[in-house]
């Protein structure tokens, strides 16, 4: 117990080799590895991005035209539901988390795998089963009320409403599950010496998000439960009818919902905490105040959920507490974007396809947050409420944030997951088509939204139709640059340029063993001495000698 | 925070290490399991609160309170489960099998007594004042869905307690390797506090 009591060690556990499965089913199916469960993790979402994507093709073929027919209205809803459902609980949660995180933070933080792997391969296959669901509501007359699920529309949806909160149900179990596991293994599975100022940001990131994946998921868990058994059985809780509230499912559900917009981002501030000073070679600015600031968003996210109730009828005194502590936010985000640019500041910059992701992350992102400060002031947010404002300003976070950031950690660390790098003329190609398409597809909603143009409808005024258009145009050059991203990645699976251990020069654990790395991670779990990110000095890693790939390339064999 | 590398331990660490390690690992997951049971509770019972103060007065109108003596009665019968089930594993961690099976029976029995006695009530309730579960509107809602979780929680404890009894009869565990049990008795404490929040909430304010 002794060593146990020792905060500085960990890997016990760890510290066993198990066997590696021969058999195909047992090594890439149902694995226990958590980088064969990361990988599996980041295709099923990129696939459901596919999907996802294609809805919001359809939508905007529809708003081509302000009296468009392209589909009924109620297939129109149906459409920006599932959307937003798959994009929130399919594509972005899971790529952060089961994927990235499973994949990426044992290996930072030196462990042989997570604490809990067969917990890992549940949560992993729980996943795609709620997506399959989610979308067999198509067949039974999908959700209607956009993918918040207000009442008493969504009690009024067609049968699939009931099959929308079972799956969201089932994903949140996933997620409660992965946050666990997440939680229990960097709190007691670091290498010898990883104290928790010698952590890697991104290891930061998960250790803020595990906490609200397991806490705020569970909250919303309450509310679907609610929801289907209302609809089901007729028992009242949200229809106003009966006695019933539904502002009190608003209420429950962005207990979790406003969280869960952490979730989406914290993991993504780990990401390019990591890349920065990877490719402009110098220590993070403020390592500190990055990792303080990724906990104090974390905890002021779960008192601030009333912010979206603006309009929803609460009373005044309550609105200012919701309104102050929401700015509050920008504080700690302020934090971070000002260590990134000084990180920035002075260093030698490598424009690698991540870094422009990662640059253009800070750009759109900051755009996006701004935006976010606007909405937390009531008088603001009573006019803009429901409007296009509000579509334009969570697609600036989610897809301008989150996605940016998914891309910028997809090419940092896809030479990790396969051994060869992706192909950076292609990558820029990407980078350009979606950084254009995107913030064209966006900007003009920002103005639509202020005029007054509704969200969530099939058609709208002519006056709107311009800019509709351009938007639509727009966000077909976005889908070609996410094309050329999926080409990308699976024609360099073959033809890319071997990575090597190291391809970038990064500092932190993952990069110090073979790529992909071997089954058990590390033969000998390191010790570690400082935080990785001080380029003037040697690496701070005992115990490594003998894992380097002999052909170590010269750091940063890609870009400039 | 500095640890020289000298001072850390490689190669093969012995196997009690091991153990202790193991043991710990589990014991956070469950433990955080259990924080995030506690969430789903809380989130529902928040419901009850706020369509209790939604302003038609509690019980709404047509209702009259539940039966408190009743309640407290099944509520001690559980309390004393909680009782049995820390002797239970006290006379395991001393290597008393016998004393610890009695305990445990004891605890089962308990715990189905208690499941025995909210069917009574549920069946009272439906009898004599026709309150149900979706056509009371929301004093039955919240009633019957917070108690059923809780009760649901209750029977899944005794089949597990039951489980562990056949598995800790089978030697599955050990006097000092007893993780199961340590969760099962964790478990069943958690059931009962859960209790308390809900026996506060409904029968008493």
């Amino acid at each position: 117990m002794a060593v146990a009591a020792a905060p500085t060690h960990g890997g016990g556990v760890a510290d066993h080799i198990h066997p590696e499965p021969h058999s195909f089913i047992r090594r890439y199916i149902f694995s226990i590895d958590h980088k064969i469960i990361g990988i599996q993790y980041i295709v099923t979402a990129f696939l459901f991005m596919v999907m996802g994507g294609l809805l919001a093709e359809l939508i905007r073929v529809q708003l081509m035209n302000h009296s468009g027919t392209f589909v009924k209205p109620d297939t129109f809803n149906e459409l920006y539901s599932i959307h937003g459902s798959t994009m929130v609980w399919l594509v972005i949660i899971p790529l952060l988390t089961g994927g990235f995180g499973n994949f990426v933070f044992p290996l930072q933080i030196g462990a042989r795998d997570v604490a809990f792997p067969w917990l890992n391969m549940l949560s992993f296959w729980i996943f795609p089963v709620a997506g399959l669901m989610l979308y067999s509501s198509f067949l039974m007359g999908a959700p209607v009320a956009g993918w918040t699920e207000y009442p008493p529309m969504s009690l009024l949806g067609g049968p699939g409403t009931s099959m929308w909160a079972a799956a969201i149900f089932l994903i949140g179990v996933s997620s409660t599950l992965t946050g666990i596991n997440f939680l229990v293994t960097i709190l007691k599975m670091r290498a010898p010496g990883m104290t928790f100022t010698r952590m890697p940001l991104f290891v930061w990131g998960q250790l803020a998000t595990a906490p609200l994946l397991m806490i705020a998921t569970t909250a919303l868990g309450a509310a679907l439960a609610a929801l289907f058994i209302e609809r089901q059985f007729g028992v009242p809780f949200f229809d106003p009818t009966r006695g019933g509230s539904p502002v009190l499912w608003q209420h429950m559900f962005w207990f979790y919902s406003h969280p869960a917009v952490y979730i989406m981002i914290l993991p993504a501030f780990g990401m390019i905490s990591e890349i920065f000073p990877t490719f402009a070679r110098k220590p993070i600015f403020g390592y500190k105040m990055i990792a303080f600031s990724t906990v104090a968003i974390a905890l002021l996210s779960f008192m601030v959920w009333a912010h979206h109730m603006f309009t929803s009828g609460m009373a005044p005194f309550l609105q200012l507490p919701f309104m102050i502590l929401t700015m509050f936010i920008a504080i700690p985000t302020g934090i971070k974007i000002f260590s990134w640019v000084a990180t920035l500041w002075g260093g030698k910059i490598h424009l690698t396809t991540s870094m422009m992701f990662a640059i253009g992350f800070i750009a759109t992102f900051t755009f996006g947050g701004l935006t976010g400060v606007y909405l937390s002031a009531v008088p603001f947010d009573l006019h803009a409420h429901g409007t296009y404002f509000i579509v334009a300003h969570l697609h600036y976070v989610l897809v301008g944030g989150s996605l940016m950031a998914i891309f910028a950690g997809m090419y940092f660390w896809y030479p990790k997951m396969s051994g060869r790098i992706m192909n950076e003329f292609w990558g820029k190609v990407h980078f350009w088509l979606f950084f254009i398409g995107f913030n064209a597809t966006f900007i003009p909603m920002h103005w639509l939204g202020l005029l007054g143009m509704p969200r969530r409808v099939a058609v709208y005024d002519p006056q709107f139709q311009f800019w509709n258009q351009f938007a639509s145009i727009s966000s077909f050059v976005m889908t070609a640059g996410i094309l050329v991203f999926f080409i990308n990645a699976i024609v360099s699976l073959r033809t890319g340029k071997k990575a090597g251990a190291n391809p970038w020069g990064a500092r932190t654990l993952e990069w110090q063993i073979s790529s992909p790395p071997p089954y058990y991670n590390f033969k000998k779990v390191p010790a570690v001495l400082a935080a990785p990110y001080d380029f003037a000095e040697p690496l701070p890693y005992r115990g490594l000698e003998g894992e380097l790939d002999p052909n170590v390339p010269a750091p940063v064999a890609a870009g400039h | 925070m500095a640890i020289s590398v000298s001072q850390i331990p490689h190669g093969d660490p012995n196997v009690d290490q091991l153990y202790a390690e193991t043991r710990d690992l589990r014991l956070n997951g469950f433990l955080l399991f259990m924080v995030s049971d506690l969430v789903l509770f809380s989130s529902i019972i928040f419901a009850y609160l706020y369509l209790r103060n939604s302003g038609q007065g509690w019980p709404p109108p047509g209702f009259s309170r539940l039966d408190v003596a009743f309640a407290a009665f099944n509520s001690v019968v559980l309390f004393g489960s909680g009782v049995t089930m820390h002797f239970a594993l006290e006379n395991w961690k001393h290597g008393n099998f016998i004393k610890f099976a009695n305990w445990m029976v004891a605890t089962i029995v308990l715990g189905a007594g208690f499941l025995s006695g909210q069917g009574y009530e549920y069946w009272t309730l439906y009898q004599k004042m026709h309150v149900s579960w979706s056509g009371s509107g929301i004093f039955g809602a919240s009633f019957f869905t917070l108690t059923g979780m809780h009760g649901f929680h209750v029977f899944a404890g005794v089949i597990y307690l039951t489980v562990l009894l056949l598995q800790a009869t089978n030697g599955k565990y050990t006097q000092h390797k007893h993780f199961g049990l340590t969760a099962g008795t964790l478990y069943w404490h958690f059931v009962d506090v859960i209790w308390v929040l809900l026996f506060s909430i409904f029968y008493l304010f």
